[in-house]
């Protein structure tokens, strides 16, 4: 097992972002843009959820691909390829719960232990869960599964809070609001970096659904009446816009280098 | 580089408002004719103002009323027809859940088993009027029976 020793300053090879509101920002939208894109396909396009499964699947091994294959951090692979995280790990827990009769409470706490797995293992091959220097190949396996998996379990989770709780969207967006105040506010407090990070994570996925719904959901159920199609557009618009951004940061600071 | 993570934040900030703004703004005056509840045109009919009595996932008219003209298709024995007059009721349903599903989680899954099972029967291979009928005349019964217990 090779020591990896991490390159002190430049973060010239890191493939996976920096933390910062905007990440936060896409990281929300896409789960949203996510969720409706893949509804839209299984409903409206009438493919149905078998072949957007299949779909949504085949086209996340592409990116999956293109991100590993890529050398440095690029932000539109990286990004897209959250996005069909977010589609992928929604799938997975909704095939258990409507199509396999998995108890939310069962899928819930499985997918808890296998993240808190992940991590353990994750921690005991590379002794850190740095999600700021991920330029290994296994690193990058590690960080992958651990996003697929907090989607999956983000999902889960919400529903539950929705089920149990009868969380309406409404409540469900300022309750997860809440969580992940609370969780900022520990990360300021000098909390673990690591810890608060995976935790947002996870709870950005619920309130970003709820927020979803905010907009979509007709004014008779106390959404904003935008529907599911104006909402997406207006997401993937500011997607799009912070993304190019990001981008055009990433090829300014490797004037030297040749892109691709 | 610097540069540009300077500039990340703005933007993220100024489109975090512009949506908050451009969502307030489109919900004004738009919202009646884009999302409004489903097939708002046929609820006049008699019938459906005779179910008054709302349920605890709210007033369902609309969904029965495109349950109701699915199973009419079927009874003249057009079941082509009623796959395609169906999806109304699937896509309908479908962009309802976050709004209906917190209300009462147990009857939402009891409706939403009973649609799944009607669409089976009228998308099945080859669809068979005995199952269809079956599986509209049991979404009925459901619609009615939550409309009923208040």
């Amino acid at each position: 097992m090779n020591t990896l020793t991490t390159p002190s300053s430049s973060n010239w090879l890191n493939k996976v972002p920096e933390v910062t509101l905007s990440f936060w920002v896409i990281k929300i939208m896409s789960t949203t843009v996510g969720e409706t894109g893949a509804d839209f396909l299984a409903v409206n396009a009438g493919f149905g959820q078998d072949i957007s499964r299949a779909v949504m699947g085949a086209l996340l091994a592409v990116a999956l691909f293109m991100q590993w294959r890529t050398r440095r951090y690029t932000p539109w692979t990286y990004w897209l390829t959250v996005v069909l995280v977010s589609v992928v790990g929604t799938q997975i827990t909704d095939l258990l719960t409507d199509g396999l009769g998995v108890s939310l409470y069962v899928s819930t706490s499985a997918f808890a232990a296998v993240l808190a797995g992940i991590f353990a293992v994750w921690f005991w091959v590379e002794r850190s869960l740095s999600i700021h220097k991920i330029f290994t190949c296994r690193r990058e396996l590690f960080y992958w599964s651990a996003i697929l998996c907090t989607f999956a379990l983000g999902t889960a989770a919400g529903d539950l809070a929705t089920e149990a709780l009868g969380l309406g969207f409404t409540w469900g967006a300022v309750s997860f609001g809440a969580l992940i105040a609370i969780t900022y506010a520990a990360w300021r407090k000098g909390g673990n970096a690591v810890l608060t990070f995976w935790i947002g994570y996870i709870l950005t996925r619920p309130f970003g659904a709820a927020l979803g719904d905010m907009l979509t959901q007709a004014k008779t159920y106390g959404g904003l009446g935008m529907g599911a199609m104006w909402t997406s557009a207006l997401f993937l618009i500011v997607i799009v816009m912070l993304v190019t951004v990001a981008q055009f940061g990433v090829g300014s600071s490797r004037i030297t280098q040749t892109t691709e | 580089m610097r540069h540009f993570y300077s500039l990340t934040r703005p933007v993220a900030a100024v489109s975090a408002i512009a949506i908050l703004a451009l969502a307030a703004g489109c919900s004004e005056p738009a919202g009646t004719s884009m999302a409004g509840p489903p097939a708002v045109a046929t609820a006049q009919t008699s019938s459906a103002t005779k179910v008054k009595a709302a349920s605890k996932l709210g007033d369902l008219s609309a969904f029965r009323n495109i349950a109701a003209d699915v199973t009419s298709i079927v009874d003249n024995g057009d079941l082509p027809a009623a796959k395609a007059r169906i999806k109304d009721l699937e896509v309908a349903w479908d962009s309802a859940e976050a709004g209906l599903k917190a209300r009462a989680a147990g009857d939402w899954h009891v409706l939403d088993k009973s649609i799944d099972h009607a669409l089976g029967a009228l998308r099945a291979n080859a669809p068979n009027q005995t199952d269809s009928k079956k599986a509209m005349a049991d979404l009925l019964t459901n619609f009615d029976s939550l409309q009923g217990k208040s």
